[in-house]
């Protein structure tokens, strides 16, 4: 791995720890949709002690939506997450790590971008860049005294590479990061990336654009008891110990529902497979045939009273509009409502 | 070395060091794996029936062996449940072509129960989903593979929970109706199994049976308490109530005896919505009371507090630094205990789970914490089962047995109310045939603190606890699997072959959980 940098973060405890408690499932979407044990990571984890490879668990592996709702609840503290990106690396699908790394250095050969002068930094996801006039808001409300800017470069390359468990080129890293160092504040949209950025960047604040907005006081101020607020559930359950009280807090200041569940885990809405989010699969999951992208936001709906859905993902967002007609809105827009 | 499979409903001696336990018969407690006659046909036949046989290592791997950890065995090929359909197909196949169908919900027996040994592995999980709620008759109807916590989420959306469940959030409805389920709130409302209206069954020769207490009577009862032996259990009816947070209070003893005084004394005065018993050792012994309103918690404190013996957690943080100064020698089991709440409590007491002081989702909190603090790889809970009168005198042989063997080790003690009418589930179960009004049960759970521990030295431990059951004339929750051995003994043989009886004619080849108790 000469010249590349081991993105993943190595987990305290692998898989030969598990001892198969079952807890991972209750969370776990795949588990909910599919009602298969083999494609959750309890079942990974068994045949991982078993003996088998990468090979044979493939069709899991690459089920696995990385909300990591697994990790908060597995009593043995097992790195989830990082075991299953593991495992996709070591399913290199050669034209697939080509392609992300031709991307990568394509974009690690383009000129610097200057560095930004001011403390902190928002790093949107692709799904916020396509909503320019809510990604507009967004910083606004996070520098509302003109202190943070918007990255040239968010990592979109990054986090996809990531996701599919592919190598970063050391010198792709050592450029997205450079800018990024003695920040006092990184806000970011990508869940996947926030928890790595942690890693790289241990002495920066680093935070996701939900906890970052949902800590403004008039955004605070504009969320009703009615409204069904959508934690995004990467980043959260990346920081589950310390966002499980900043959320617990929000609740009883706003009022509002959240898309938690008696664990205080977060319902992913959209949860997506990998070949999903690399647009080589149209459904969630072609393996049992019932398979339905908005069963998630639905099942978050369910039985829930509920006039508003505030989200804190554009991804989320959508999911909720196919399925419900309640009116959907990014928390960056919650501040210009709640004026209105 | 040839491990000969032997009939079911036998029990063959050990081949492993039959000596080697000085008083105690080795009876062979892992069956031989079942050799696998007539498997490709029996594959062949399924498929054929349209259902999906997963005989990959992987499929295998992942139901090799149950929470307990100390029971491993690979089936041949793994079915996830679909329907009862499917279900039925697949016992008729099972029936016809003589191969073993082991069913396994949570797979959270400890005495491996819910492993295969060759055959089929039947992943009941698959069927997981509710299926009607009435909110105004206060039932559900789910199926029957789904986990207890699965099933409080549904209905809890709609205001609504459960009666009685094991503290456990991965514990199956089929599971825990065919062998019983405690809560802290069983000293009230009985056993988990109680709660069920009735049930939808496939039984080992693939008919699909709906049962009640008054429909299909005498199914209902075998199957309710009857360990997987007369049908698979698809479909359930329970009894649900309105949601209410609860408020707890705890109070600690330095004597188990006179806790369970006080225990008992609640529980025949209806004096608590909830009570059980959890101790650290025999050194801090903690009554758990919780209420599910205002009013019952108040008259707890007007007409039983004063008469408990127990103390709040600084007089009982006083008396025992007291003790250990006092015995500086101990000052090893004073860290121990003093390290144990420091992790302990907090998880208690998450704020997250809590709101103005009432818990909000107790499940969630024990089961978190009995994971953390007590799950590992390997578990052997070992229990006894009694009358109320016998109860004091079995915890106090069990604990003895406890401190002869593991430096560190918990007890949960809780009562479970018995109703009359239900005496015919109850024959040859966990609830012992000479209790009335309540029944008692105690976990002796050590704590393997990560050190290796023999099967032996483990089978040792549970045996010695299951010895004293003989001998008082108790019962036991966990008495399949390994430690079948002591059904006989505790029932002795004419009520055994009644049901061995009862078993051959509902299942002819003997297919259905066949080595979990005869």
């Amino acid at each position: 791995m000469l010249g590349f940098t081991n993105n993943t973060p190595q987990p305290h405890k692998d898989h030969a720890a598990c001892s198969g408690c079952s807890l991972c499932l209750l969370v776990c979407p795949v588990w909910r949709r599919s009602r298969d044990i083999g494609l959750t990571p309890l079942g990974r984890a068994k045949a991982l002690q078993y003996g088998a490879a990468a090979a044979d668990i493939a069709a899991s592996v690459q089920s696995c939506t990385l909300c990591a709702a697994c990790e908060p609840v597995c009593p043995e503290e097992i790195g989830l997450v990082a075991l299953t990106l593991d495992l996709r690396r070591q399913l290199a699908q050669p034209a697939l790590a080509e392609s992300l790394r031709a991307r990568m250095e394509e974009r690690a050969a383009r000129p610097h971008a200057p560095r930004t002068s001011l403390a902190a930094v928002l790093l949107p996801d692709p799904a916020l860049r396509a909503r320019p006039a809510t990604l507009a808001r967004a910083a606004a409300l996070l520098g509302g005294t003109g202190t943070i800017a918007l990255a040239h470069d968010a990592g979109a390359d990054i986090a996809l590479a990531l996701e599919a468990g592919a190598a970063v080129p050391a010198q792709r890293l050592a450029r997205f990061l450079q800018p990024l160092r003695g920040l006092k504040k990184i806000v970011v949209a990508d869940g996947l990336l926030l928890r790595h950025l942690q890693q790289w960047l241990p002495r920066s604040k680093i935070r996701s654009v939900g906890e970052a907005l949902s800590s403004l006081a008039n955004v605070r101020g504009a969320l009703r008891a009615g409204d069904l607020y959508v934690i995004e559930p990467r980043a959260y359950h990346a920081d589950y110990q310390r966002l499980v009280r900043h959320y617990d807090g929000l609740r009883s200041v706003a009022g509002c529902a959240f898309n938690l569940d008696l664990q205080r885990i977060a319902i992913p809405a959209a949860a997506r497979s990998l070949p999903q989010r690399l647009g080589w699969e149209t459904a969630i999951d072609a393996a049992d045939g019932s398979a339905d992208a908005s069963e998630q936001a639905r099942w978050i709906l369910q039985g829930r009273k509920v006039t508003r859905i505030v989200v804190e993902s554009m991804e989320d967002g959508a999911a909720f509009e196919r399925v419900s007609r309640l009116p959907v809105v990014h928390l960056a827009d919650l501040a210009d409502d709640g004026k209105s | 070395m040839h491990v000969t499979d032997v009939e079911p409903g036998t029990l063959g001696p050990c081949h492993v060091a039959p000596d080697a336990l000085r008083g105690i018969k080795r009876q062979q407690t892992n069956p031989a794996r079942w050799s696998g006659p007539n498997w490709p046909e029996f594959s062949a036949a399924v498929r054929a029936r349209g259902i999906e046989l997963l005989e990959t290592t992987a499929a295998r791997a992942t139901f090799a062996t149950d929470a307990g950890g100390t029971a491993y065995g690979l089936a041949h090929g793994v079915v996830i449940a679909r329907s009862t359909g499917q279900v039925a197909l697949l016992l008729r196949a099972a029936q016809e072509y003589r191969v073993p169908v082991t069913v396994c919900g949570g797979g959270l027996t400890t005495e491996g129960e819910s492993v295969a040994f060759g055959g089929v592995l039947l992943d009941m999980t698959g069927m997981s989903r509710v299926l009607h709620i009435d909110a105004e008759a206060l039932t559900v109807r789910t199926e029957a593979g789904i986990f207890w916590h699965s099933l409080a989420e549904e209905l809890r959306r709609q205001d609504l929970d459960y009666l009685s469940a094991p503290l456990n959030l991965t514990s199956s409805v089929g599971g825990t109706l065919g062998v019983g389920g405690i809560d802290v709130n069983s000293a009230r409302l009985g056993c988990s199994a109680d709660q069920a209206l009735a049930l939808q069954v496939v039984t080992p020769t693939g008919e699909i049976v709906e049962c009640s207490d008054t429909h299909n009577a005498e199914l209902f009862q075998r199957v309710i308490l009857g360990y997987g032996q007369f049908g698979v259990i698809t479909a359930a009816t329970l009894r649900v109530r309105r949601y209410t947070p609860l408020r707890m209070h705890y109070f600690y003893y330095a004597s188990l005896s006179t806790a369970i005084e006080d225990l008992q004394l609640l529980d025949r005065n209806d004096a608590s919505d909830y009570s059980g018993i959890l101790t650290i050792m025999d050194c801090a012994v903690n009554v758990l009371v919780a209420f599910d309103s205002d009013e019952r918690e108040a008259a707890f404190m007007a007409d039983w507090r004063a008469r408990l013996r127990g103390c709040g957690e600084f007089g009982f943080g006083l008396r025992t630094l007291i003790h250990y100064v006092l015995r500086p020698w101990k000052l090893g089991e004073a860290w121990y205990l003093l390290q144990r709440k420091r992790e302990l409590f907090p998880e208690l007491r998450r704020p997250e789970y809590m709101r103005d002081g009432t818990m909000f989702d107790r499940s969630v909190v024990f089961s978190r914490a009995v994971w953390k603090f007590w799950g590992s790889r390997q578990m052997v809970i070992p229990d006894l089962a009694t009358s109320a009168a016998k109860f004091a005198l079995a915890v106090e042989r069990g604990n003895a047995v406890c401190r002869r063997y593991f430096p560190h080790y918990t007890l949960y003690l809780v009562g479970i109310k018995l109703r009359p009418e239900h005496g015919p589930h109850y024959e040859m179960s966990c609830i012992p045939p000479d209790a009335a009004g309540w029944a008692y049960g105690c976990e002796f759970e050590p704590m393997l603190d990560g050190r290796a521990y023999s099967r032996d030295y483990l089978q040792s431990f549970k045996n010695e606890i299951y010895d004293i059951g003989v001998d008082i004339g108790a019962s036991y929750y966990r008495f399949g699997g390994m430690m079948k051995g002591y059904i006989r003994r505790v029932f002795g043989d004419a009520l055994v072959d009644r049901h061995l009886a009862m078993k051959r004619r509902a299942d002819p080849a003997m297919i259905l959980n066949r080595h979990v108790i005869f």
